[in-house]
């Protein structure tokens, strides 16, 4: 193993830990979906890495096949997310925690937003585009 | 051939009631219904010919053994407990006492029974009677029957399960069922005794067969001189099982209640055959207590107080069944006045049991007789049994009315009849007993308690007589315009045992055949060949005679003078109708102390030991309250101690490595 | 932790790498929408040395340029991913971190896989993750979308295993490696060198005196064949793999089955 492909090894793990960390911290469930996906990414690096580090072929098979089960696990994830979705209305993890003993205090519940930086449309800066044609009848949220 | 009659004979007396409990118990709800007697009469019926067999056939065809007077017939069954070096086998043994008392509790149970179909008549519980009764029955017969004091206990204790059966039988009625419990609770503290007297006689004798520590005389002296406490420490526990089972003082406090039992049962448990339990035990164990003059003594005093309270307690009550009870409280007082007089030498210990187990026997008779007859009055009144509120019944009940005269009067002694003999037996006894060097003075006290109380029981029982049947004619409301008189079930049974009781005295007592039947039991020695005591069976009679007079004149000539003695003694008074306010004495002495005690007991469980447990149990609880927040219910949470775990593992792969 | 006293640049670019994020997470209360600079160029600047710090200089300039482009966008992407409070963002973020990835897939000599994951992630899955986020969340980043949980300690404890993974690799090489380092360099540069800058790698303008590498028993007959060629890899799967593959085709229908099975009926009224 040469010191370079270390250097590819070790963005793998940095790609799989970034990833863990997005899963661990954000509560959008789409959000930690696609953060798994990263960890796979990491680890699909790593194993084309190992694959090379061998001179052989079966490190990309396997990412491959790696790649497959992701598109498949993308797919259900997604399924699954619109059902629980359509239960809550809401794509926060912090409201399926049932699984807990009665006892046990749930996830806090978030603090009224004060900041001015959530206030309005939570689209926040996107450009909004100039009105082509007629001014639609109600007025755009937020007023700007 | 003996043998065979003899195994066919024995265990045909404790196993037809046995089969007709079972039989009752389970078919009589949904088959037997209306019919359930049935079994019960034909099982006792079998019962009492193979108890007449028993006394009449086998017994006097077999040779004397061991002193050449006992005569014993042993059938084994199978070993019940082998327990290292005690064995308990189940056999059944039959004796002359115990030949006498299965005689005497089949025939008199048989009459009850026959009563017993007529006065149960419609009650929903009728099937239930009877298989309690067939169960009583059987109880008996395997207590006497018993060959060891391991199967006497568990039958002393069934005869006391069906006494709490019965006496509870309307459990319904509050009163029933509290009076069950206190019967069941007072006689656990007798039971406690006995059950401790047995393990002394394990103990020290290496056994607990009646063969080998009632037989020989060697056994027991060697035991004595061993240690010379250890007999009477043993009578002693003994004779607190008797006082427990058979009402002595302050033990009986628990019979009185029991009359809340339907009246057949009060007849047949009650008066003629358990509460004699502890007659019979005693006087079983006359070879021990022959080793224990005190606690002879001791027996005689209870006997004596007992005798004295429950006859004081009779005077006053109202309750025509109460009044018996007491007076059966009383009697048994006289039978274990007359077991301790061994105590006085002993030459005196043969007529002493005798004296004793005669009156058990005659007792049996004339206090069943009244308390049936009291039975057809209840029956007859409507269940009303409060003597002021009927009186003159004489006319409308007249073969209660004969039959409960002639049952008052051998109890109260007049000459010729039932009890007039035994009860002279006693007074003889204790007669001689007071001449004797030692304790003459002592037994002479007990001798004029005795009178004195011969004296009250003539009294009180002619009182209860002329309060229920003379004066003018006054029913209850509850009886219905006419009261009517015992149906033919209920009136047989009454008559003949007025027959018994005004005969069966004077056929076995004054002939000596029942003195010369019963010494060939272990223990007793043949009687010297004695003369009737005039001088006492005119004393008694005179006392009798006394006793109905004061009865006649007090409420009968002049229904004035009890209640003139009972304002100038209204103290007295008071406490006779309080019943010496024993239960009250026990309750302060005995109840609160052990309420004190459970209440400390459940402080202790509920606030130390609890709280022991309780703390122990929660520290998991507390541990895991902490730990149990990861079970947050969050995937996020999961997958955090997941990945922690991963760390960690790398971390210490890396220092490893 | 001696192989960190002797880089220590790429200690800092740990540290500065922790920072950025942490700066750029959103915190427990509600924060602006907006990238904060700062956070991004501590980020950058951390992923920067870290990079810079593990050593292992390329031969090839361009190579080396490649190498520094993709993996800083592919990490710098997967933080700027995983900060984002807009999720739209975020799926865009993916995007370009998995463009990114792919570019490193083909640096390692894997061409097909390249485009593979462009054209299954690119193509499919962040389109997919697009339609269900403006679904499911029309009115943009949501109340919980501005916080984190336990952003630090999760923060500070992957980068432990971060550094671990860093230590473990300098500290104890791979057994292999060891035994023939030299052969294996010279392999390496062989086969990494022909296609720089190159998007195709055919077998036929591989250097054909490549030196046959030691046997690999899981993979004999495609052991001679070039790493990442398509007939190689070709050979692989359909010939070694032939049932995975058919497996992994089956589990593609039955997660599509279970996906349509799953997702709420549009009559259930659910989006």
């Amino acid at each position: 193993m040469t010191p370079e492909d270390m250097r590819y090894l070790l963005v793998g793990a940095g790609l799989f830990i970034l990833g863990a960390i997005g899963f661990l911290t954000r509560r959008n469930l789409i959000l930690m979906v696609l953060c798994a996906e990263l960890m796979l990414h990491g680890v699909s690096l790593s194993m084309v890495t190992f694959g090379r580090i061998h001179q052989t072929n079966e490190g990309q098979a396997f990412t491959i096949f790696t790649l497959t089960v992701a598109a498949c696990e993308a797919g259900l994830a997604l399924s699954l997310v619109l059902a629980l979705y359509r239960k809550s209305h809401s794509l926060d993890i912090q409201l399926w925690s049932e699984l807990r003993d009665p006892d046990v205090p749930g996830p806090k519940p978030d603090e009224p937003e004060t900041g001015s930086g959530a206030t309005g449309s939570s689209y926040g800066e996107i450009p909004t585009l100039t009105v082509a044609g007629p001014a639609p009848l109600e007025p755009v949220a937020g007023g700007r | 051939m003996l043998e065979d009659i003899q195994q066919l004979v024995l265990w045909a007396i404790p196993a037809a009631p046995l089969l007709s409990a079972i039989v009752t118990a389970l078919l009589g709800k949904k088959v037997l219904k209306g019919r359930s007697h049935l079994p019960c009469w034909s099982a006792l019926a079998v019962s009492f010919v193979c108890s007449l067999v028993l006394l009449f056939g086998v017994l006097p065809g077999i040779n004397g053994t061991g002193n050449g007077y006992a005569r014993e017939s042993i059938v084994f069954g199978f070993e019940w407990l082998h327990v290292g070096t005690l064995e308990i086998p189940l056999q059944l043994r039959a004796d002359s006492m115990s030949a006498i008392m299965l005689a005497m509790v089949t025939g008199v149970s048989f009459l009850v029974s026959l009563f017993g179909s007529g006065y149960m008549h419609h009650d929903p519980g009728y099937p239930r009677f009877f298989a309690a009764v067939s169960m009583f029955v059987f109880s008996m017969c395997m207590l006497v029957l018993s060959n060891n004091f391991a199967q006497l206990f568990v039958f002393w204790e069934m005869v006391g399960l069906c006494s709490y059966l019965l006496i509870g039988f309307w459990f319904h009625k509050p009163s029933a069922a509290a009076a069950a419990k206190k019967a069941f609770v007072v006689n656990r503290i007798g039971d406690f005794g006995l059950i401790m007297g047995i393990f002394l006689i394990w103990t020290n004798f290496g056994s607990i067969d009646f063969l080998h520590v009632l037989s020989s005389q060697e056994v027991i002296s060697h035991v004595h001189t061993k240690s010379p406490h250890v007999i009477p420490l043993i009578c002693f526990c003994l004779f607190l099982g008797a006082m427990g089972k058979s009402a002595q003082f302050p033990l009986q406090v628990w019979l009185p209640d029991a009359m809340e039992g339907p009246t057949p049962v009060s007849a047949l448990i009650h008066a003629a055959t358990m509460v004699t339990a502890g007659v019979y035990l005693v006087a079983r164990c006359t070879p021990l207590f022959v080793m224990a003059p005190n606690v002879q003594m001791f027996v005689t005093a209870i006997g004596a107080a007992t005798a004295v309270i429950a006859a004081l307690t009779a005077l006053t009550q109202t309750d025509l069944k109460r009044v018996l009870a007491y007076s059966t409280v009383s009697q048994l007082g006289f039978m274990f006045m007359a077991l301790g007089c061994g105590a006085a030498g002993t030459e005196l210990v043969t007529p002493a049991v005798t004296a004793g187990m005669f009156h058990l026997f005659t007792h049996a008779y004339f206090k069943a007789l009244l308390f049936l007859a009291a039975g057809s009055v209840m029956h007859a009144m409507g269940d009303i049994i409060d003597m002021r509120r009927f009186s003159g019944l004489k006319h409308a009940l007249p073969i209660t009315h004969w039959t409960f005269l002639v049952g008052a009067a051998a109890l109260a002694g007049v000459p010729l009849l039932a009890g007039f003999w035994s009860k002279d037996d006693i007074l003889a006894v204790l007669y001689e007993a007071s001449h004797s060097k030692e304790h003459g003075l002592f037994f002479g006290t007990i001798l004029v308690i005795a009178c004195a109380t011969a004296l009250l029981t003539a009294f009180y029982t002619f009182r209860a007589y002329f309060m229920t049947f003379w004066g003018p004619e006054r029913f209850p409301e509850e009886a219905g315009d006419h009261p009517h008189e015992a149906t033919p079930i209920m009136a047989w049974p009454l008559r003949i045992l007025a027959v018994c009781a005004a005969l069966i005295g004077l056929a076995v007592g004054p002939t000596h055949l029942f003195a010369s039947y019963l010494h060939k039991t272990v223990g007793l020695t043949a009687p010297e060949a004695h003369g009737l005591h005039w001088n006492i069976m005119a004393l008694s009679t005179v006392i009798g005679m006394a006793g109905i007079g004061f009865a006649w004149m007090f409420y009968v000539a002049s229904p004035g003078i009890p209640v003139a003695i009972a304002k100038a003694m209204k103290p007295l008074y008071l406490v006779s109708q309080g019943k010496f306010f024993l239960d009250e004495i026990l309750f302060v002495l005995v109840v609160l102390p052990l309420r004190g005690i459970a209440l400390i007991a459940t402080l202790v469980d509920r606030f130390l030991i609890d709280g022991l447990i309780d703390s122990v149990g929660a520290l998991p609880g507390m541990l895991s309250g902490y730990l149990k927040r990861l079970q947050s219910g969050l995937v996020t949470s999961y997958a955090g101690v997941m990945w922690l775990g991963a760390v960690v593992v790398v971390v210490i792969a890396l220092i490893l490595t | 932790m001696e192989w960190f006293q002797k880089n220590p640049l790429a200690l800092a670019g740990l540290v500065a790498w922790i920072v950025g994020i942490l700066m750029l997470m959103p915190g427990r209360k509600a924060t602006s929408v907006r990238i904060p600079r700062l956070g991004l160029l501590v980020t950058a600047a951390g992923v920067v040395l870290f990079c810079a710090g593990v050593g292992g200089r390329g031969p090839e300039f361009a190579n080396e340029v490649m190498f520094w482009t993709f993996a800083v966008g592919a990490l710098l992407c997967g933080v700027l991913m995983i900060t984002a409070r807009n999720p739209v963002y975020g799926a865009l973020w993916f995007a370009l971190s998995t463009l990114s990835t792919c570019g490193l897939f083909l640096l390692q000599s894997a061409p097909f896989l390249a485009a593979a994951t462009v054209i299954v992630y690119a193509g499919a899955v962040i389109v997919t993750f697009l339609f269900v986020i403006m679904l499911a969340q029309q009115s943009g980043a949501a109340a919980y979308d501005h916080r984190s949980r336990n952003a630090i300690p999760v923060t500070l404890a992957s980068f432990v295993l971060l550094g671990a993974i860093t230590l473990t690799l300098h500290k104890s090489p791979p057994a292999f490696s060891k035994r023939d380092l030299k052969e294996e360099a010279k392999v390496e540069v062989a086969a990494a060198a022909p296609p720089t800058g190159m998007m195709m790698v055919s077998p036929d303008n591989l250097p054909k005196e490549k030196p046959a590498s030691k046997p690999n028993q899981l993979s004999l007959e495609t052991a001679k064949l070039p790493v990442g060629s398509m007939k190689g890899l070709g050979k692989s799967l359909f010939g070694d793999y032939l049932f995975a593959v058919e497996l992994a085709g089956t589990l593609l229908l039955v997660a599509c089955i279970g996906a349509i099975a799953i997702a709420p009926r549009r009559e259930e009224g659910a989006l």
